[in-house]
Protein backbone atom coordinates (compact mmCIF):
# COMPACT_ATOMS: atom_id res chain seq x y z
CA UNK A 1 0.00 0.00 0.00
CA UNK A 2 1.56 3.28 -0.78
CA UNK A 3 0.20 7.11 -0.23
CA UNK A 4 -0.24 9.23 -3.13
CA UNK A 5 2.16 11.73 -3.01
CA UNK A 6 1.15 15.07 -4.70
CA UNK A 7 2.77 16.51 -7.11
CA UNK A 8 6.08 18.24 -6.19
CA UNK A 9 5.32 16.37 -3.12
CA UNK A 10 8.86 14.26 -2.96
CA UNK A 11 10.84 17.38 -3.05
CA UNK A 12 9.15 17.69 0.65
CA UNK A 13 10.72 14.94 2.10
CA UNK A 14 14.53 15.74 1.83
CA UNK A 15 13.06 18.75 3.73
CA UNK A 16 11.22 17.29 6.09
CA UNK A 17 14.51 14.87 6.75
CA UNK A 18 16.40 17.96 7.38
CA UNK A 19 13.88 19.65 9.47
CA UNK A 20 13.73 16.43 11.70
CA UNK A 21 17.83 16.31 11.55
CA UNK A 22 17.92 20.14 13.28
CA UNK A 23 15.42 19.45 15.24
CA UNK A 24 17.59 16.65 16.83
CA UNK A 25 20.46 19.56 16.66
CA UNK A 26 18.83 21.94 17.97
CA UNK A 27 17.96 19.58 21.12
CA UNK A 28 21.51 18.83 21.18
CA UNK A 29 22.69 22.22 20.99
CA UNK A 30 19.99 22.89 24.06
CA UNK A 31 21.72 20.66 26.12
CA UNK A 32 24.87 21.49 25.17
CA UNK A 33 24.05 24.75 26.16
CA UNK A 34 22.74 23.42 29.45
CA UNK A 35 25.60 21.69 30.52
CA UNK A 36 27.63 24.74 30.34
CA UNK A 37 25.58 26.83 32.70
CA UNK A 38 25.25 24.01 35.24
CA UNK A 39 29.52 23.78 34.82
CA UNK A 40 30.20 27.53 34.59
CA UNK A 41 27.77 28.21 38.28
CA UNK A 42 30.67 26.12 39.60
CA UNK A 43 33.70 26.44 38.00
CA UNK A 44 33.95 30.03 36.56
CA UNK A 45 34.64 33.11 38.79
CA UNK A 46 31.71 35.95 39.43
CA UNK A 47 30.74 38.79 41.28
CA UNK A 48 27.97 40.70 41.74
CA UNK A 49 23.80 41.40 43.06
CA UNK A 50 21.09 39.86 41.93
CA UNK A 51 17.35 40.34 42.43
CA UNK A 52 15.00 37.37 43.21
CA UNK A 53 11.48 37.50 43.06
CA UNK A 54 9.37 34.10 44.47
CA UNK A 55 5.59 34.55 44.77
CA UNK A 56 5.23 38.35 46.17
CA UNK A 57 8.61 38.06 48.36
CA UNK A 58 11.57 39.63 46.65
CA UNK A 59 14.92 40.04 47.84
CA UNK A 60 18.53 41.53 46.19
CA UNK A 61 21.84 39.00 47.42
CA UNK A 62 25.19 40.06 46.63
CA UNK A 63 27.32 36.94 45.74
CA UNK A 64 31.02 36.27 45.02
CA UNK A 65 31.80 32.85 43.55
CA UNK A 66 35.55 32.04 42.85
CA UNK A 67 36.75 28.22 42.07
CA UNK A 68 40.33 27.16 42.94
CA UNK A 69 41.90 24.11 41.91
CA UNK A 70 38.83 21.38 43.06
CA UNK A 71 37.41 23.99 45.85
CA UNK A 72 34.94 26.45 45.17
CA UNK A 73 34.75 29.27 47.18
CA UNK A 74 31.22 31.21 47.70
CA UNK A 75 30.43 34.16 49.35
CA UNK A 76 26.82 35.23 49.96
CA UNK A 77 25.16 38.28 51.30
CA UNK A 78 21.57 39.05 51.69
CA UNK A 79 20.94 42.88 50.99
CA UNK A 80 17.40 43.08 52.83
CA UNK A 81 16.72 42.46 56.53
CA UNK A 82 19.46 42.25 59.42
CA UNK A 83 23.08 41.50 58.60
CA UNK A 84 23.87 37.90 57.98
CA UNK A 85 26.89 36.43 55.58
CA UNK A 86 27.23 32.80 54.42
CA UNK A 87 30.79 31.81 53.16
CA UNK A 88 30.61 28.74 51.26
CA UNK A 89 33.59 26.34 50.99
CA UNK A 90 32.26 23.38 48.67
CA UNK A 91 29.59 21.85 50.76
CA UNK A 92 30.55 23.45 54.02
CA UNK A 93 28.50 26.86 54.81
CA UNK A 94 29.34 29.18 57.53
CA UNK A 95 26.80 31.56 58.31
CA UNK A 96 27.48 34.84 60.09
CA UNK A 97 24.76 36.12 62.35
CA UNK A 98 26.84 39.22 63.78
CA UNK A 99 23.75 40.33 65.26
CA UNK A 100 23.45 36.88 67.69
CA UNK A 101 27.30 36.76 67.56
CA UNK A 102 26.77 33.18 65.96
CA UNK A 103 28.28 31.17 63.22
CA UNK A 104 26.08 28.58 62.16
CA UNK A 105 27.76 25.61 60.55
CA UNK A 106 25.89 23.83 58.02
CA UNK A 107 26.35 21.15 55.06
CA UNK A 108 24.90 22.06 52.32
CA UNK A 109 22.02 19.87 51.24
CA UNK A 110 19.37 21.96 48.92
CA UNK A 111 20.54 25.14 49.34
CA UNK A 112 21.20 26.52 45.59
CA UNK A 113 22.14 29.68 45.50
CA UNK A 114 21.54 31.82 41.91
CA UNK A 115 22.86 30.98 39.05
CA UNK A 116 24.17 27.32 40.53
CA UNK A 117 20.11 27.10 41.11
CA UNK A 118 20.12 23.75 38.98
CA UNK A 119 21.50 20.57 41.07
CA UNK A 120 24.57 19.25 40.16
CA UNK A 121 22.58 16.74 37.06
CA UNK A 122 23.60 15.87 34.46
CA UNK A 123 21.62 17.50 31.13
CA UNK A 124 20.24 13.63 30.12
CA UNK A 125 18.85 13.63 33.75
CA UNK A 126 16.81 16.81 32.73
CA UNK A 127 16.36 15.94 29.51
CA UNK A 128 14.16 12.97 30.97
CA UNK A 129 11.99 15.42 32.13
CA UNK A 130 11.77 18.29 30.37
CA UNK A 131 11.70 19.19 26.54
CA UNK A 132 15.38 21.16 26.10
CA UNK A 133 15.17 24.15 23.43
CA UNK A 134 17.08 27.10 22.43
CA UNK A 135 15.31 30.24 22.33
CA UNK A 136 16.13 33.87 21.67
CA UNK A 137 19.25 35.84 22.39
CA UNK A 138 19.79 39.09 24.26
CA UNK A 139 21.73 41.39 25.61
CA UNK A 140 21.89 41.69 29.17
CA UNK A 141 23.81 43.64 31.01
CA UNK A 142 26.42 44.37 28.51
CA UNK A 143 26.90 40.54 28.20
CA UNK A 144 25.39 38.47 24.90
CA UNK A 145 23.31 35.56 26.65
CA UNK A 146 21.28 32.85 25.02
CA UNK A 147 17.86 31.36 26.22
CA UNK A 148 17.52 27.83 26.96
CA UNK A 149 14.04 26.73 27.54
CA UNK A 150 13.09 23.47 29.88
CA UNK A 151 9.43 22.39 29.00
CA UNK A 152 8.05 19.69 31.24
CA UNK A 153 7.32 16.71 29.41
CA UNK A 154 4.00 16.28 31.98
CA UNK A 155 1.92 18.60 34.48
CA UNK A 156 4.50 17.48 37.30
CA UNK A 157 7.03 20.20 37.16
CA UNK A 158 7.67 23.88 35.98
CA UNK A 159 8.98 24.95 32.95
CA UNK A 160 11.98 27.10 33.29
CA UNK A 161 14.02 29.37 30.92
CA UNK A 162 17.69 30.23 31.83
CA UNK A 163 19.46 33.02 29.98
CA UNK A 164 23.41 32.06 29.44
CA UNK A 165 26.19 34.17 28.92
CA UNK A 166 27.51 33.38 25.55
CA UNK A 167 30.80 32.82 26.25
CA UNK A 168 31.28 31.23 29.77
CA UNK A 169 27.81 29.78 30.29
CA UNK A 170 27.04 31.22 33.49
CA UNK A 171 23.10 32.06 33.98
CA UNK A 172 22.65 35.73 34.33
CA UNK A 173 18.89 35.35 34.38
CA UNK A 174 16.19 32.64 35.49
CA UNK A 175 12.51 32.22 34.99
CA UNK A 176 10.22 29.45 36.32
CA UNK A 177 6.37 29.08 34.84
CA UNK A 178 3.46 27.92 35.69
CA UNK A 179 1.43 25.81 33.69
CA UNK A 180 -0.33 28.88 32.63
CA UNK A 181 3.08 30.38 31.32
CA UNK A 182 3.24 32.89 34.15
CA UNK A 183 6.55 33.97 35.69
CA UNK A 184 6.64 32.46 39.41
CA UNK A 185 9.78 32.99 39.85
CA UNK A 186 13.06 34.78 38.72
CA UNK A 187 16.50 36.05 39.31
CA UNK A 188 18.37 38.51 37.39
CA UNK A 189 21.65 40.08 37.73
CA UNK A 190 21.49 43.83 38.60
CA UNK A 191 25.49 43.83 38.39
CA UNK A 192 27.80 41.31 37.80
CA UNK A 193 31.75 41.28 37.30
CA UNK A 194 33.38 37.94 35.51
CA UNK A 195 36.41 36.24 35.56
CA UNK A 196 39.73 37.96 36.59
CA UNK A 197 37.68 41.18 37.63
CA UNK A 198 37.15 38.58 40.28
CA UNK A 199 39.70 39.34 43.53
CA UNK A 200 40.23 36.57 45.52
CA UNK A 201 39.22 38.78 48.67
CA UNK A 202 35.78 39.07 47.51
CA UNK A 203 34.80 34.97 48.72
CA UNK A 204 36.21 36.26 52.26
CA UNK A 205 34.02 36.82 54.73
CA UNK A 206 33.46 40.67 55.49
CA UNK A 207 32.16 40.23 58.81
CA UNK A 208 34.29 38.30 60.76
CA UNK A 209 36.34 40.68 62.28
CA UNK A 210 32.90 42.57 63.35
CA UNK A 211 32.51 40.55 66.22
CA UNK A 212 35.36 39.52 68.82
CA UNK A 213 34.08 36.78 70.25
CA UNK A 214 31.75 34.54 68.22
CA UNK A 215 29.83 31.85 69.20
CA UNK A 216 29.78 28.53 66.97
CA UNK A 217 26.45 26.44 66.45
CA UNK A 218 27.54 23.27 64.84
CA UNK A 219 24.02 22.04 65.79
CA UNK A 220 23.09 22.40 61.53
CA UNK A 221 26.47 20.38 60.31
CA UNK A 222 25.71 17.29 62.61
CA UNK A 223 22.70 17.11 61.63
CA UNK A 224 23.16 17.05 57.59
CA UNK A 225 24.74 13.91 57.66
CA UNK A 226 22.88 11.48 55.52
CA UNK A 227 21.17 8.41 57.67
CA UNK A 228 19.09 5.74 56.97
CA UNK A 229 15.37 6.97 58.14
CA UNK A 230 13.72 3.52 58.24
CA UNK A 231 10.90 5.66 55.34
CA UNK A 232 10.72 5.75 51.59
CA UNK A 233 8.45 6.92 48.68
CA UNK A 234 6.79 4.15 46.93
CA UNK A 235 5.56 6.28 43.96
CA UNK A 236 7.49 9.22 43.50
CA UNK A 237 6.85 10.93 39.97
CA UNK A 238 8.71 9.92 36.64
CA UNK A 239 12.15 11.36 37.27
CA UNK A 240 12.69 12.28 40.69
CA UNK A 241 14.77 10.62 42.47
CA UNK A 242 16.10 10.70 46.33
CA UNK A 243 19.28 12.32 46.83
CA UNK A 244 19.68 12.11 50.19
CA UNK A 245 17.75 11.43 53.81
CA UNK A 246 18.67 12.65 57.02
CA UNK A 247 17.13 13.08 60.77
CA UNK A 248 16.90 16.55 62.25
CA UNK A 249 15.87 18.32 64.79
CA UNK A 250 13.14 21.13 64.72
CA UNK A 251 11.68 23.54 67.09
CA UNK A 252 9.39 22.65 69.07
CA UNK A 253 9.17 18.78 68.24
CA UNK A 254 10.24 16.57 71.32
CA UNK A 255 11.52 13.86 68.68
CA UNK A 256 13.69 14.28 65.36
CA UNK A 257 12.24 14.52 62.35
CA UNK A 258 13.19 12.48 59.25
CA UNK A 259 13.76 14.35 55.70
CA UNK A 260 14.22 12.99 52.40
CA UNK A 261 15.53 15.29 49.63
CA UNK A 262 14.28 14.44 46.06
CA UNK A 263 14.92 16.03 42.60
CA UNK A 264 14.19 15.82 39.25
CA UNK A 265 17.71 17.75 38.58
CA UNK A 266 15.50 20.93 37.91
CA UNK A 267 13.18 20.89 40.93
CA UNK A 268 13.54 19.25 44.41
CA UNK A 269 11.12 18.46 47.19
CA UNK A 270 11.80 17.64 50.75
CA UNK A 271 9.60 14.79 52.67
CA UNK A 272 9.39 15.58 56.29
CA UNK A 273 7.93 12.57 58.46
CA UNK A 274 7.20 12.76 62.01
CA UNK A 275 4.84 11.90 64.97
CA UNK A 276 1.42 13.65 64.50
CA UNK A 277 0.80 14.31 67.84
CA UNK A 278 1.51 18.30 67.90
CA UNK A 279 -1.60 18.42 68.31
CA UNK A 280 -2.32 15.55 66.20
CA UNK A 281 -3.93 16.47 62.32
CA UNK A 282 -6.58 14.65 60.77
CA UNK A 283 -7.08 16.27 57.43
CA UNK A 284 -4.95 17.22 55.05
CA UNK A 285 -4.16 20.52 54.16
CA UNK A 286 -1.72 22.71 51.77
CA UNK A 287 -0.22 25.83 50.45
CA UNK A 288 1.40 27.31 47.34
CA UNK A 289 3.24 30.61 47.20
CA UNK A 290 5.02 31.28 43.98
CA UNK A 291 7.30 28.30 43.06
CA UNK A 292 6.70 26.43 46.73
CA UNK A 293 3.85 24.37 47.71
CA UNK A 294 3.72 23.24 50.98
CA UNK A 295 1.31 19.83 51.58
CA UNK A 296 0.48 17.76 54.64
CA UNK A 297 -0.69 14.24 55.38
CA UNK A 298 -1.76 12.51 58.37
CA UNK A 299 -0.88 8.99 58.27
CA UNK A 300 -1.69 7.60 61.09
CA UNK A 301 0.06 8.23 63.65
CA UNK A 302 3.08 10.08 62.05
CA UNK A 303 2.52 13.17 59.51
CA UNK A 304 3.92 13.47 56.25
CA UNK A 305 4.44 16.97 54.89
CA UNK A 306 6.45 17.76 51.48
CA UNK A 307 7.90 20.82 50.73
CA UNK A 308 9.17 21.60 47.37
CA UNK A 309 9.08 23.89 44.04
CA UNK A 310 6.75 21.43 42.00
CA UNK A 311 2.91 21.76 41.78
CA UNK A 312 0.73 20.38 44.76
CA UNK A 313 0.03 17.50 42.94
CA UNK A 314 3.52 16.36 42.92
CA UNK A 315 3.66 17.33 46.04
CA UNK A 316 0.44 15.11 47.08
CA UNK A 317 1.78 12.06 45.23
CA UNK A 318 4.81 12.35 47.04
CA UNK A 319 3.19 12.42 50.49
CA UNK A 320 0.90 9.68 49.82
CA UNK A 321 2.89 7.25 49.17
CA UNK A 322 5.52 7.67 52.10
CA UNK A 323 5.79 4.05 53.48
CA UNK A 324 8.15 2.03 55.79
CA UNK A 325 10.80 0.89 54.15
CA UNK A 326 10.54 -3.33 54.17
CA UNK B 1 -7.24 61.76 70.85
CA UNK B 2 -6.03 58.78 69.86
CA UNK B 3 -9.60 58.11 68.38
CA UNK B 4 -9.73 61.52 66.63
CA UNK B 5 -5.72 60.19 64.81
CA UNK B 6 -7.15 57.17 63.75
CA UNK B 7 -10.61 58.99 62.10
CA UNK B 8 -8.46 61.70 60.45
CA UNK B 9 -6.24 59.11 58.87
CA UNK B 10 -9.31 57.55 58.01
CA UNK B 11 -10.35 60.39 55.90
CA UNK B 12 -13.54 60.56 58.54
CA UNK B 13 -13.11 63.93 59.54
CA UNK B 14 -14.62 67.42 58.51
CA UNK B 15 -12.71 70.03 57.22
CA UNK B 16 -12.70 71.75 60.64
CA UNK B 17 -12.45 68.87 62.78
CA UNK B 18 -9.27 67.85 60.93
CA UNK B 19 -7.84 70.97 61.66
CA UNK B 20 -8.26 70.63 65.25
CA UNK B 21 -7.51 67.03 65.20
CA UNK B 22 -4.10 68.24 63.39
CA UNK B 23 -3.48 70.96 65.19
CA UNK B 24 -3.65 68.78 68.50
CA UNK B 25 -1.21 66.10 67.00
CA UNK B 26 1.82 68.62 65.78
CA UNK B 27 1.42 69.68 69.61
CA UNK B 28 1.85 66.81 71.61
CA UNK B 29 5.03 64.34 71.49
CA UNK B 30 2.88 61.53 72.22
CA UNK B 31 0.06 62.21 69.78
CA UNK B 32 2.95 62.22 67.18
CA UNK B 33 4.35 59.13 68.47
CA UNK B 34 0.65 57.99 67.91
CA UNK B 35 0.33 58.97 64.24
CA UNK B 36 3.65 57.20 63.36
CA UNK B 37 2.78 54.14 64.89
CA UNK B 38 -0.65 54.20 63.38
CA UNK B 39 1.10 54.84 59.97
CA UNK B 40 3.97 52.42 60.44
CA UNK B 41 1.11 49.63 61.48
CA UNK B 42 -1.23 50.29 58.46
CA UNK B 43 1.75 50.65 55.99
CA UNK B 44 2.85 47.05 57.20
CA UNK B 45 -0.69 45.66 57.10
CA UNK B 46 -0.56 47.17 53.76
CA UNK B 47 2.86 45.96 52.93
CA UNK B 48 4.14 49.32 52.48
CA UNK B 49 6.20 49.54 55.48
CA UNK B 50 10.26 51.54 54.83
CA UNK B 51 13.00 49.47 54.06
CA UNK B 52 14.16 49.88 57.54
CA UNK B 53 11.94 50.94 60.27
CA UNK B 54 13.69 53.62 62.49
CA UNK B 55 11.71 53.50 64.92
CA UNK B 56 11.83 55.42 68.68
CA UNK B 57 12.18 52.77 71.54
CA UNK B 58 8.68 53.80 72.46
CA UNK B 59 7.29 52.78 69.51
CA UNK B 60 8.43 49.30 70.17
CA UNK B 61 6.54 49.58 73.81
CA UNK B 62 3.11 50.82 72.07
CA UNK B 63 3.84 48.11 69.37
CA UNK B 64 3.84 45.83 71.59
CA UNK B 65 0.75 47.18 73.85
CA UNK B 66 -1.52 47.00 70.82
CA UNK B 67 -4.19 44.42 70.58
CA UNK B 68 -3.67 41.58 68.02
CA UNK B 69 -6.07 41.18 65.78
CA UNK B 70 -4.79 38.49 63.97
CA UNK B 71 -2.90 36.34 65.68
CA UNK B 72 -2.81 34.82 69.55
CA UNK B 73 -0.60 37.41 71.84
CA UNK B 74 2.92 36.86 71.58
CA UNK B 75 5.22 37.99 73.67
CA UNK B 76 7.61 39.60 71.14
CA UNK B 77 9.89 42.35 71.83
CA UNK B 78 10.90 40.65 75.30
CA UNK B 79 14.15 39.64 73.76
CA UNK B 80 16.91 41.16 71.58
CA UNK B 81 16.00 38.66 69.15
CA UNK B 82 12.68 40.02 69.40
CA UNK B 83 13.82 43.28 68.39
CA UNK B 84 16.03 41.62 65.47
CA UNK B 85 13.20 39.56 64.02
CA UNK B 86 11.10 43.26 63.85
CA UNK B 87 13.82 44.18 61.60
CA UNK B 88 13.74 41.28 59.53
CA UNK B 89 10.35 41.96 59.42
CA UNK B 90 10.58 45.32 58.59
CA UNK B 91 12.53 44.32 55.64
CA UNK B 92 10.13 41.73 54.38
CA UNK B 93 7.57 44.08 54.86
CA UNK B 94 8.91 46.17 52.19
CA UNK B 95 9.40 44.03 49.61
CA UNK B 96 5.61 42.23 49.84
CA UNK B 97 4.48 40.63 52.53
CA UNK B 98 4.09 36.60 51.73
CA UNK B 99 0.53 35.55 50.39
CA UNK B 100 -0.14 32.01 51.04
CA UNK B 101 -3.68 30.43 50.97
CA UNK B 102 -4.32 27.48 52.93
CA UNK B 103 -6.35 24.90 50.93
CA UNK B 104 -8.18 21.63 52.11
CA UNK B 105 -9.28 19.28 49.16
CA UNK B 106 -9.54 22.46 46.94
CA UNK B 107 -11.38 25.40 49.36
CA UNK B 108 -10.35 27.79 50.93
CA UNK B 109 -9.06 26.14 54.86
CA UNK B 110 -10.78 27.34 57.82
CA UNK B 111 -9.27 25.99 60.67
CA UNK B 112 -5.69 25.59 59.55
CA UNK B 113 -5.72 29.13 58.21
CA UNK B 114 -2.29 30.83 57.89
CA UNK B 115 -2.06 35.43 57.47
CA UNK B 116 -0.10 37.57 55.82
CA UNK B 117 2.56 39.09 58.28
CA UNK B 118 5.40 40.34 57.91
CA UNK B 119 7.64 37.75 59.18
CA UNK B 120 6.43 35.66 56.17
CA UNK B 121 3.53 32.91 57.77
CA UNK B 122 2.19 33.67 60.73
CA UNK B 123 -0.15 30.94 62.10
CA UNK B 124 -3.61 32.57 63.37
CA UNK B 125 -5.88 31.47 65.59
CA UNK B 126 -7.07 27.60 65.66
CA UNK B 127 -10.98 28.00 65.28
CA UNK B 128 -11.21 24.60 64.82
CA UNK B 129 -9.68 21.30 65.90
CA UNK B 130 -6.81 21.23 62.92
CA UNK B 131 -3.70 22.24 64.39
CA UNK B 132 -2.42 25.89 61.81
CA UNK B 133 -0.57 25.26 59.25
CA UNK B 134 2.81 26.11 60.39
CA UNK B 135 5.80 26.17 57.07
CA UNK B 136 8.35 28.11 59.07
CA UNK B 137 10.80 25.43 60.30
CA UNK B 138 10.18 22.77 57.12
CA UNK B 139 11.25 25.93 54.54
CA UNK B 140 14.33 26.72 57.07
CA UNK B 141 15.13 22.92 56.59
CA UNK B 142 14.48 22.40 53.08
CA UNK B 143 16.07 25.29 51.19
CA UNK B 144 18.83 26.56 54.02
CA UNK B 145 19.06 29.90 52.88
CA UNK B 146 18.61 32.91 54.74
CA UNK B 147 15.22 33.83 55.55
CA UNK B 148 13.27 36.02 58.28
CA UNK B 149 12.55 31.90 59.96
CA UNK B 150 16.44 31.18 59.97
CA UNK B 151 16.94 34.60 62.24
CA UNK B 152 14.18 33.45 64.31
CA UNK B 153 16.13 29.98 65.18
CA UNK B 154 19.55 31.52 65.33
CA UNK B 155 18.14 33.95 67.90
CA UNK B 156 16.52 31.29 69.98
CA UNK B 157 19.25 29.83 70.14
CA UNK B 158 21.80 32.55 71.12
CA UNK B 159 18.68 33.35 73.93
CA UNK B 160 18.97 30.17 74.84
CA UNK B 161 22.57 29.84 75.63
CA UNK B 162 22.42 33.63 77.59
CA UNK B 163 19.86 32.34 79.77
Amino acid sequence: MSFPVPRGGRRWIPALALGVACGAHAADDAATWLQRAIQSAHSASYSGIYAHSNGDRTSAVRISHVTVGSEEHERIEPLDGPPLEIVRRNDEMFCYFPDAKTIRLDRRVTAHFFPAILPASSPEAIAASYDLKLGKTESALGFDCQWIRLEPRDGLRYAQSLCAETRSGLVVRAKTFNAQNQVIEQYTFTELKMGSQVARNDVKSIFEARVKRWVTDAQPREEAKSVDTGWTVNDPPAGFRKVTELRRSLPGRTAPVSQLVYTDGVASMSVFIEPNNTPPRTQEASTEDGTTTFFVHPQGDMLVSVLGEVPLATAQQMARSVARRP
Amino acid sequence: MTHEISSLMDGELGPQEAGQALQACCGSEEHKRTWYLYHVIGDSMRGQAPRRLALPSGVLDSLKAQPTVLAPRRKLMDTTFARVSLAAAASVATVGVVGWMGTQGGQVADEGVVARNATGLQPVANTRTQPVLDVQDYLVAHRQIPSPELYRQVNNRAAARAR
